[in-house]
C-alpha cells in the first residue's frame, strides 16, 4: 500500500519552502523548522567542532595569565534583565544576590530589591594578581544577603578556570559611609587572603596611595588591570570613584547613578563632578556604572523609596556625557534647597528624599510610566 | 431596595426566593429547633476585648518574613481585628470584622487585588466559619457585608475577591454607591444605623482626607473607627474645611457617647513619636493602633489652632494639612 518510498519524501522537503536549517547554519540547530529538536542522524560531533578554538587549554601546566592590554574598551555585556522585585516583596523568589557577567574577568552583582530596597550594586573584578570587590550590598545577615559565599563561589570558579589555587581579594567601598554600600563588609571580615580598604579617611587614603585629597588620584593594581581610585567626595565625605581602564568603565557608586541622587555637600558635589569630567576627557570611558537604579525607562521617572517591585526601571550604564549634565544640573542647585529633574537622575540638595516638585525640566517629554499595581 | 427596607433587611428573608416557601418553613423550623439564642449584644457595654502588645509588622528583609499575610486578632469573641502584613504592602491597613446575629461586617480590605497574592476571601471565610463554629451557627445563614472606609485602594483593593461569595453585598466604588449602600440622603451629617443583628453600626460622613469616607461607631465594643482621617500617623488632610468639621462631629459624638478606644487605618508611628516614612516595609517598634478619646481631643484642640498648610504633630498624630504634594516630614539624613 506505501509504495512511496524515501527520495520521493526528500523531494518533498526540498520544494518545501518552509524547509530552512535555521539561523545558525547549525546542523542541530533548533530553528531549522524541519527538525526542531535537531536531528539525531547527522552525529553529535560535525567536522566544525574540529576547528573550534577551546576557551580553555586543555594541558595547563602553569596559570593562565591575560594580557589586558587592549585597544578600546574590552568586549561585554550587560544585556540581560536585572532582577525588579515583586507586587508582593514576601512571596519573591529570585536570587538574593543576581550575579551577571560582563566579560571574563569582571562581574557585576545586585542585591534583590525584595531583601533590601536599595538593590545596590556591586562589582568584582580580577586581574593577574587579584580580585577586587567594590561596595558590599546594604544587608550585613549572610542568611538574607549571602553576598560573601556568592563572591567565593565566583572566585573558586574563576580560579579553577586560571589554573590557580587561589587568588587574593581587596574589598573596597565607593563610601565606607554609604550604609546602602558597606553593610555587607562584615561577611567579609575573617575571609583570608583578604584586604579590606579601612574606613578612617586617612587610613584610606593612604591605602589607595592617594597623596593629596581630593585632587589627586590613587591605584589598585589586581596584576597588569590598575584600578584607578578617583577621589569624588559630595553625597559622602569618603567617596571614591574607581577607573577601570580594561573594560573603559567608571563605577561611581552613590555619586552619580539613574536613581535620585542625595548630594551631601553641594560645593564638593560640584567639584568632584568636574574632577570626573577632566578624567574621562583623559580617559576613555565607556559607560558610568552607579550603586543603584531608582529611575524608570521613561525619563525623569522614579520609583519612590522603599520600593519593593520596579518593573520598569532604566537600564544601569550611563554613557560619559551624563557627567556634563549632571554638572550642569549641579550647578543650577548649588546653594539651592531644591530638587532638580532631570531624564535620567534626580538631584536632592539639602531636601527630603521624599521631596515632590511641580517643576518638569523643560523639553523632556512626561510620559506617564505604568502602575504595576 | 430603598434605605428603609435595606436597614430592615433580613438574612432569613433572603433565603426565601432560594428555597421556596414551604422548603423555608421546615428548615426555619429545623433549624429553630437546633439554633441557640441570639447573642445579645447590648448588655454588659462595653464588650471588653484586648488588642495585641504587638501586630505583625513587616521584617527588615521581605524575601525572609515568614509572617502570614494577615494577622488575624480576636479583639473578642464576636469581633476580629485583621491587619496586613507589612512585607505584602508597605500600606497594611487594620480591617475590623464585626459579627451580629445575622450579618456580618467587613470594614476595608487590605492593599491586595488578587487572591494569589494572598487570600483575603479565605481568611474571612476562615474567620466566619470559627465564629459559627463557637456559637452553633451556619455560616451560610451569615450574611457578609463588605465596605470600606473611604475611597483609596488600599481600602477596596481586595474587594474583587468577594464578587462571586454567595450571601455576599460589597459596596461600590463611586461616592454615590458607597453613600447609597448605607441609605444616606444627607452626607456627611446623617447618621444611619447598620442592625447587624442586634449589633448596632452608627455610620455617618467623615470626609477630608478624601471626599468620601465614613467614621464607624460600633455600639458593642463602642470602638469608633475612623478611618484616614485619623489614624496613628500621617492624616494627609487633602481638604481641610470639611476634616474640620469631621473632627468637629467625632467630639460632639465623643460628647454624647461612651468611646473605648478610636482606632484609624494605619499605624505609621513609633512608639516614641518617631515617623516611619511613606513606603517602610518594617515598622519593628511601631505605636499601637488604638487611641483614646482624650488623644482624639487633644488633636482636636491643636487644629483649631491651624491656620495654615503644613505639618503639625499633635502628640498622637501628623495632621498633614494640604501637603502631600510638595513635602513629607523627614529631612535629608545626610548632610556633611
Amino acid at each position: 500500500m506505501f509504495t512511496r518510498s524515501q527520495p520521493v519524501w526528500g523531494h518533498f522537503l526540498a520544494q518545501s519552502p518552509t524547509r530552512s536549517t535555521g539561523f545558525s547554519g547549525s546542523s542541530q540547530a533548533a530553528t531549522g523548522r524541519a527538525y526542531p529538536n535537531g536531528n539525531p542522524a547527522l552525529g553529535y560531533n560535525p567536522p566544525g567542532v574540529r576547528n573550534t578554538d577551546s576557551a580553555l587549554p586543555l594541558h595547563r601546566t602553569r596559570p593562565v595569565t591575560h594580557d589586558y592590554a587592549c585597544d578600546g574598551p574590552a568586549a561585554g555585556s550587560l544585556s540581560f534583565r536585572w532582577t525588579y522585585g515583586s507586587n508582593v516583596a514576601a512571596k519573591n523568589r529570585d536570587p538574593r544576590v543576581q550575579v551577571v557577567q560582563y566579560n571574563e574577568d569582571t562581574f557585576v552583582l545586585r542585591q534583590n530589591v525584595c531583601v533590601h530596597w536599595e538593590a545596590p550594586f556591586t562589582y568584582l573584578l580580577f586581574g593577574n594578581k587579584g580580585a577586587l570587590l567594590i561596595d558590599t550590598g546594604a544587608t550585613a545577615n549572610a542568611a538574607h544577603y549571602p553576598l560573601r559565599e556568592t563572591v567565593d563561589a565566583i572566585i573558586a570558579r574563576w580560579v579553577k578556570a586560571r589554573g590557580r589555587s587561589k587568588v587574593p581579594l581587596t574589598v573596597a567601598l565607593t563610601s565606607a559611609e554609604d550604609i546602602a554600600q558597606n553593610q555587607g563588609l562584615v561577611q567579609f571580615a575573617d575571609r583570608p587572603d583578604t584586604t579590606i580598604v579601612p574606613k578612617p579617611l586617612a587610613l584610606m587614603q593612604k591605602t589607595y596611595g592617594i597623596a593629596n585629597w581630593p585632587s589627586g588620584t590613587g591605584r589598585i593594581d589586581l596584576g597588569d588591570r590598575v584600578i584607578t581610585v578617583v577621589p569624588t567626595p559630595g553625597t559622602h565625605k569618603d567617596g571614591v570613584s574607581f577607573y577601570d581602564p580594561y573594560c573603559d568603565l567608571l563605577f561611581t557608586g552613590d555619586l552619580l547613578f539613574p536613581g535620585k541622587i542625595n548630594i551631601g555637600n553641594d560645593t564638593d558635589f560640584v567639584a568632584s563632578l568636574e574632577r570626573l569630567k577632566a578624567f574621562a576627557a583623559a580617559n576613555p570611558v565607556k559607560w558610568l556604572l552607579g550603586g543603584h537604579i531608582e529611575m524608570m525607562f521613561v525619563p525623569g521617572k522614579y520609583y519612590p523609596r522603599f520600593a519593593t517591585f520596579k518593573p520598569y526601571e532604566r537600564v544601569l550604564e550611563m554613557t560619559p556625557n551624563l557627567i556634563d549634565e549632571a554638572l550642569e544640573a549641579a550647578r543650577a542647585v548649588q546653594g539651592k534647597d531644591m530638587m532638580l529633574i532631570r531624564p535620567d537622575f534626580v538631584l536632592f540638595n539639602g531636601v527630603s528624599p521624599d521631596q515632590r516638585t511641580p517643576i518638569w525640566p523643560e523639553g523632556v517629554p512626561n510620559i506617564r510610566a505604568p502602575h504595576p499595581f | 431596595m430603598d434605605r428603609r427596607a435595606f436597614l430592615t433587611y433580613n438574612a432569613a428573608i433572603a433565603a426565601v426566593p432560594l428555597t421556596g416557601a414551604a422548603l423555608t418553613g421546615l428548615s426555619d423550623a429545623a433549624s429553630a429547633a437546633t439554633r441557640p439564642p441570639p447573642i445579645d449584644f447590648k448588655a454588659n457595654l462595653p464588650a471588653t476585648g484586648t488588642f495585641p502588645d504587638k501586630w505583625i509588622c513587616g521584617s527588615s528583609s521581605c524575601i525572609d518574613n515568614t509572617d502570614p499575610p494577615v494577622q488575624v486578632h480576636w479583639y473578642n469573641p464576636h469581633t476580629a481585628i485583621l491587619r496586613q502584613n507589612k512585607a505584602y504592602s508597605y500600606e497594611a491597613p487594620f480591617a475590623p470584622l464585626y459579627f451580629g446575629n445575622d450579618r456580618v461586617l467587613l470594614l476595608d480590605e487590605g492593599y491586595v487585588q488578587l487572591r494569589n497574592d494572598y487570600d483575603l476571601r479565605a481568611v474571612v471565610d476562615q474567620c466566619i466559619e470559627d465564629w459559627c463554629r463557637r456559637n452553633g451557627r451556619d455560616p451560610a445563614s451569615l450574611e457578609l457585608l463588605v465596605a470600606f472606609s473611604h475611597l483609596h485602594d488600599d481600602h477596596y483593593a481586595a474587594t474583587n475577591q468577594f464578587a462571586d461569595r454567595p450571601n455576599t453585598r460589597y459596596m461600590g466604588l463611586t461616592h454615590e454607591e458607597m453613600v447609597g449602600f448605607w441609605g444616606m440622603t444627607n452626607f456627611p451629617e446623617e447618621r444611619v444605623t447598620l442592625d447587624l443583628g442586634g449589633r448596632e453600626v452608627l455610620i455617618w460622613g467623615s470626609p477630608g482626607h478624601v471626599v468620601s469616607e465614613f467614621a464607624y461607631y460600633d455600639s458593642y465594643t463602642q470602638i469608633l473607627y475612623t478611618g484616614d482621617m485619623f489614624y496613628r500617623g500621617r492624616c494627609y488632610i487633602s481638604f481641610w474645611e470639611p476634616w474640620f468639621d469631621s473632627m468637629k462631629r467625632l467630639i460632639q459624638f465623643c460628647d454624647t457617647h461612651p468611646v473605648t478606644h478610636v482606632m484609624g487605618c494605619h499605624v505609621e508611628i513609633s512608639k516614641d513619636g518617631e515617623d516611619y516614612a511613606y513606603g517602610m516595609t518594617y515598622q519593628p517598634d511601631e505605636a499601637p493602633v488604638q487611641m483614646t478619646v482624650q488623644q482624639l481631643r487633644e488633636a482636636w484642640a491643636y487644629a483649631q489652632k491651624i491656620t495654615e498648610p503644613g505639618i503639625y504633630f499633635t502628640g498622637t498624630v501628623f495632621l498633614c494639612n494640604q501637603t502631600r504634594g510638595t513635602t513629607t516630614i523627614d529631612k535629608n539624613p545626610y548632610r556633611y
